[in-house]
Parts: C-alpha cells; structure tokens; sequence
C-alpha cells in the first residue's frame, strides 16, 4: 500500500504541474469566438475566400479534406486501414470463441431489422452529399459500420456473411485506400500533380463523389471489421 | 482585463484543459487497463474539443457556403483537423482494446497488480511457466 500512496503523491504533483502552465497559458490565448483572431485571419480566412472555386465544395470542411490537405486524408484513411490490419493480426491468433451471446427479444430483433435499411440509406445520402451539406465519407462511413456492429449485436456473427463472400469483404475495406490512391494518381495525367482535382467542375464533383464512396465504404467495413475482429465473431 | 473576466471568457478552454486532467489523472492512477484506454479518450476528447472551440466564431455560420447565408464563417481547418484526429483515436483505441482482449486471454486479468502477482507466480513455479 506504501507504493500505492506515493504512486498517488507523485500523480497528484505531477497533474498540478501539468494543470498551472496549461491554465496559464489557455488564460493568455484570444478568447473564443472572436473573428479576429489569430486562427481566423491567415490560412483559415483564404479556405473560406477561395475554398469554394478552388476546393470544388460549398462544405469547406470536405474542400479542405479532399483537396487542400489531400495527402492528409489519404494517411487518415491509411492509419485506419492499418489499425484494422493490426488488431485483425492480434486478435486472429487469440480466439474469444464459446460466450454464445443470448439472443435478444423479437421486439428489439424487428426494430433492428427495420432500422438497417433506413440507416443504409442515410449514410448514403451523407456521402454522396457530403460537397455540399453536413457530412461526407468518413460521417457516413461511420453510419455504415454503426449499422453493421448494430446487426452483429442483435445476430451474433457477421452480417454480411450471407451477403459478401470473404474476399470481396477483405477487399472493400482496402476500398478507401485503393480508390483514394487511384484519384491521387489519376491527378497526374489530368492536372500534372499527386492529389490534383480537374478544374472541369463537373468532372470535380463526380471525382470527389468517387473519393467520398470510397472512404465510407471502406471506413464502414473497416469499422465492422473492427469490431467482428474485437468480438470475435469474424470470418476466417 | 482582469482575472475574472479572463477566466469568464475562456470557460471553454479552461472546461476542455480540466477534461484533459481529468483524463491523464484516470490514465495514470487507474489499476484497470479498460479504465486507462477511457482516461485516454477523455484527454483526446478535450484535445477535439480544445481544437474545434479555436475555430468557433461568436453568431458565426458553420463553413457551408450556400444561397443566402452570411459569414462570418466559422474555420474550416479546425473541423478538418479534428477529423483526422478522431480516426487516428478510433485507431489507437480499438487497437488498444484488442491488446487488452489478449492480455485478458493470456494472464487471465484485466487488473494491473493481478497480471503483476501472476507473473511472479510463474517465476516461482520454475522454467516453462511463462506465457499460457
């Protein structure tokens, strides 16, 4: 208990330490809210001028992500892809099998089943929506493997075992990578750079819509696949 | 402007600062390993919201340009960031999760003085007693 007590003394010190300089220095920031700070007046306020005609989206937030700072979506969409790789390696070796989850009552089962469709179709509308409203790849991406680890929880298993054989299902949640990669390379013929968007404002749209499809697809199943790996419930 | 108002005026920094503390404070004392991954999303969660209230503008709009709406516009660059973010702590949480699912399997615990008390267990019952 002797070590547990100093444990607790040095944490406790070494948390004040960290809280007065935090506080000091949070207290000396311009406070938020105001339209002429530092954070609103340089790289922000050009996003917000030219984000429209030169990011090819009236959401400004998806200019940024697909077009502006591209090359930092794609490692976005790389990171995760890695993470599913890692815990797929890690929890493969180590399976949970034998706690039958108990099904749940017929009530919550329909009510499942009636949402899936609806919530599909939601997420859909967020990606491909996602240049001119709320939203976009990786929101409805979300939506996609919220629904999948909805299903999984009301069925045990997979969902889509019935649906996607296996390798499709491994492929599509390299979708995001793949799709992301192919337009990055694709800017080189069309615009002469990595990550180049065409000006054409119809070819634009239809390519961040590509992009947008394939983040959420892929996110989605990777975020399944996530969670399949984590329960113990994937396909091998 | 005196202390007060100063600290009046930045609440949300100060709000998402003792949610950062609050976090490192679950992280560093907690003896569950579940419970350190939470104290983890708590300091990520105020890093997020430490960000996005930067890019926040007083009756501002949200950075969707569309007919009719009015800036000043809040900053785009904040929400982008902070998406970034958030996958990069999906990531590092699920993994995090699935390690813990394995330590679980393999020492029997989730408890850190446990999983230290089994592995002094296995020093005393000699040569082959290590991993399970």
């Amino acid at each position: 208990m002797n070590a547990w007590r100093t444990g607790r003394i040095l944490t406790t010190v070494l948390i004040g330490a960290l809280a007065v300089p935090l506080m000091y220095g949070v207290l000396h920031l311009p406070p938020p809210g105001q339209a002429d700070a530092p954070a609103h007046s340089n790289v922000s306020a050009k996003y917000i001028e030219h984000g429209a005609e030169h990011g090819g989206s009236e959401n400004l937030v998806t200019g940024v992500l697909l077009n502006y700072r591209a090359l930092d979506t794609f490692g976005e969409v790389l990171v995760i892809f890695t993470a599913w790789l890692a815990v797929a390696a890690v929890a493969g070796t180590a399976r949970q099998t034998g706690h039958e989850s108990t099904p749940p009552s017929p009530i919550v089962d329909y009510v499942i089943r009636m949402l899936a469709p609806f919530i599909a179709v939601f997420a859909l509308f967020v990606i491909v929506n996602g240049h001119v409203l709320p939203g976009g790849g990786f929101q409805g991406g979300v939506l996609l493997g919220a629904m999948l680890i909805l299903l999984s929880l009301a069925h045990g298993g997979e969902p889509v075992a019935d649906v996607v054989s296996l390798r499709t299902w491994i492929w599509l949640r390299a979708a995001g990578v793949l799709v992301f990669a192919l337009v990055a390379l694709l800017g080189l013929p069309l615009t002469g750079y990595l990550f180049g968007l065409p000006t054409d404002p119809t070819l634009r749209h239809a390519l961040m819509i590509v992009l947008e499809l394939g983040i959420g697809i892929g996110g989605g199943a990777v975020l399944g696949g996530l969670y399949f790996s984590i329960a113990g419930v994937e396909r091998s | 402007m005196n202390a007060a108002t100063s600290v009046f005026s930045h609440i949300d920094y100060l709000v998402a600062v003792a949610l950062f503390l609050s976090g490192a404070w679950i992280l560093l004392t907690s003896n569950n390993l579940v419970k350190k991954i939470i104290g983890l999303n708590v300091m990520e969660t105020s890093v997020f919201a430490f960000i996005v209230t930067t890019g926040m503008i007083d009756d501002g709009a949200p950075p969707l340009l569309a007919a009719g709406v009015e800036g000043p516009f809040a900053s785009p660059l904040p929400h982008a960031l902070v998406l970034t973010g958030i996958v990069v702590a999906v990531s590092v949480t699920s993994l995090a999760l699935v390690l813990v699912l394995r330590i679980k399997a393999e020492l029997g615990s989730v408890e850190l003085d446990e999983i230290e008390s089994v592995g002094e267990h296995d020093d005393s019952a000699g040569p082959g007693g290590g991993s399970g």
